[in-house]
């Protein structure tokens, strides 16, 4: 499997010599040991985040985001590889209250209230910043005097995160922060975390949410099966989708024959990086929509032809697809779909 | 010493009264049933009499049921997430284990200081001497099952674990002298087991060392250093293995 690097990722990434990445991630992997076998989690990830950076790491469930972030919080040991954070251990970062996180459901003390709870993580670093300074930056005021077990899940999360501010981290880590967040909360929610990269943190954050990673980050890492397939900007991954889809209506009249040699001809062209059927509509993911759009309408004979631009779902989808594949070229996201009939 | 930590704790511990009742309770009853309505507890026994060593050895049953249940509590909410949630703060494992322990500790008071209450008022005596060290004993050797809850909790990673780490207290304290008075074989195994070194200190001031057997057959004196021995040893191992099990703990589950 190849990791895809964009020239440009790399070519801004690097340029900022001289400062202390915020995160350094050196070949790391991470093997559990289960009844069935070892199973790696995380497969070999470089990473490099420079200060300041707003980080989306995007993946589906189970592709190594949280045991990433785990061992980048000194949670859990790598089995290989390094981790740096401001060029420290990881415990070592934490130890210093420079990095901090809002870790996924879990993790409170339901018997305590929201402001014991505050005041008793704060009670664990030297200088931490004021308990009513915290709450009401996690939009927690008026909720200090009410049970944890009394919560709802949003204003759970709203506590994990204003117990994250407490160090004031110059890191900010959070791992699927708005799981089981209605809109309206995930809305407060990144208004919040826009407040808080506003002061010059880096933030990473871990999301199967593509408009999340969309709307907030400037950088994209999408990972899958434990490694890093793509790294870019937001507009970097998206154009990585091969640009348009085209949808037609095979026509009605074709024996089987015709309909498999107009599939295979479609396969076989050039301009085509995907093909896929269901029932008689077709969609090819194309690299040169145009001659595609020519071939359905004038070889095929297909109507209600339509073209539909990338969007970043379908770069996503692309991606991790590629990945599944054998050892294809790293530039194409090209997507050997089965016809489903 | 985190003392915000400490004191956020103890307001906890005092919210949950069920538990609390059969912590503080429970141990008095075993004393008057025990103890207090025994025919012997008047016969002198080296600085008091039987009523007081039999009192010492519940005290030190009721404390050690606390820290097992403070110790083991401790583990299931670290198992429960709070340990991740811990481990993204400056706190080291050991302050975690102190605070814990510190906080069983002082649990344990309660239920020692009613049996001393109780003790006194239905026929325990002895010198003032063998009452303070005696009681201090128990206060201060029960930090040992604290450790030894965490342990159970954080090794089997349940909270039936911790049920069974009550049940286990239970063939200690046997096996450590508790309940009833071992000799032969028995008691030399017991000599080895967590309980019997912290019973016997906690009755030292009282027996002096005198061990006798449940016929009343004098099995001669004991020296100081063997509860001891046994307490340092266990409370080592025990609190070394906590903070290891502590550091795993940080993990998911």
């Amino acid at each position: 499997m190849t990791t895809t690097r964009l020239p440009s990722a790399t070519g801004t990434r690097s340029g900022a010599a001289g400062t202390t990445p915020a995160v350094e991630l050196r070949d790391l992997t991470k093997t559990f040991r289960t009844p069935t076998g070892p199973v790696t989690a995380v497969g070999g990830i470089d990473l490099t985040i420079t200060p300041g950076e707003v980080v989306a790491v995007l993946g589906p469930n189970g592709a190594g985001k949280t045991t990433t972030l785990d061992m980048l919080l000194g949670l859990t040991d790598p089995t290989s590889g390094s981790v740096e954070v401001f060029g420290l251990p990881p415990r070592d970062a934490i130890a210093a209250a420079r990095v901090s996180a809002v870790l996924q459901t879990g993790g409170l003390l339901h018997d305590l209230t929201v402001g014991e709870t505050v005041r008793l993580i704060a009670s664990t670093y030297p200088r931490p910043a004021p308990v009513a300074d915290v709450l009401e930056r996690a939009g927690l005021t008026g909720l200090a005097d009410r049970r944890v077990s009394k919560c709802s899940g949003g204003e759970q999360q709203r506590l994990r995160f204003a117990l994250a501010l407490l160090p004031e981290p110059d890191l900010l880590v959070l791992d699927e922060p708005t799981a089981g967040m209605d809109v309206t909360a995930r809305r407060d929610f990144w208004a919040a975390m826009h407040a808080e990269a506003a002061r010059g943190r880096t933030v990473v954050f871990a999301t199967h949410y593509l408009e999340e990673a969309d709307a907030f980050a400037d950088r994209i890492v999408v990972v899958a099966d434990g490694r890093v397939i793509a790294d870019g900007t937001t507009a970097e991954i998206r154009s990585r989708a091969s640009g348009r889809t085209v949808h037609a209506t095979l026509p009605a009249h074709l024996t089987f024959d015709e309909r498999h040699a107009a599939l295979v001809a479609l396969r076989r062209h050039p301009g085509a990086a995907g093909v896929q059927v269901t029932d008689d509509r077709v969609s090819v993911v194309a690299t040169d929509s145009d001659a595609i759009a020519r071939t359905l309408l004038v070889d095929v004979g297909a109507h209600d032809l339509e073209v539909v631009s990338g969007s970043l779902d379908e770069a996503f989808v692309a991606l991790t697809a590629n990945d599944h594949a054998t050892d294809h070229a790293t530039d194409h996201t090209a997507t050997e779909s089965e016809e489903t009939r | 010493m985190n003392t915000t930590y400490l004191g956020l704790e103890i307001r906890r511990f005092a919210r949950d009264r069920a538990n609390l009742f059969f912590v503080v309770v429970l141990p008095a009853f075993l004393y008057v049933i025990f103890g207090a309505t025994q025919a012997a507890s008047d016969l002198p026994l080296g600085n008091g009499n039987v009523g007081l060593y039999i009192m010492v050895s519940m005290a030190a049953y009721g404390a050690v049921t606390a820290t097992v249940g403070v110790g083991g509590m401790a583990a299931v909410e670290r198992l429960q997430g709070w340990g991740r949630q811990l481990g993204l703060t400056p706190l080291p494992d050991i302050g975690f284990v102190a605070v814990k322990a510190a906080l069983a500790v002082l649990v344990s008071l309660l239920p020692v200081a009613l049996i001393a209450v109780v003790g006194a008022l239905s026929g325990a005596s002895g010198t003032a001497a063998a009452w303070m060290l005696s009681l201090l004993a128990v206060a201060a050797g029960s930090v040992v099952f604290a450790l030894f809850g965490l342990c159970a909790g954080l090794a089997f990673r349940s909270e039936g674990a911790v049920s069974a780490a009550g049940g286990i207290v239970v063939i200690l304290a046997f096996l450590g002298n508790v309940f009833v008075p071992l000799s032969g074989t028995l008691l030399e195994i017991a000599k080895f087991t967590p309980l019997y070194g912290y019973a016997a200190l906690a009755r030292y001031p009282v027996t002096e060392g005198r061990l006798i057997a449940n016929d009343g057959t004098d099995l001669g004196t004991e020296p100081l250093w063997v509860p001891l021995l046994n307490l340092g040893v266990w409370c080592t191992v025990l609190g070394v293995v906590a903070v290891l099990l502590v550091r795993r703990g940080r993990a998911r589950q």
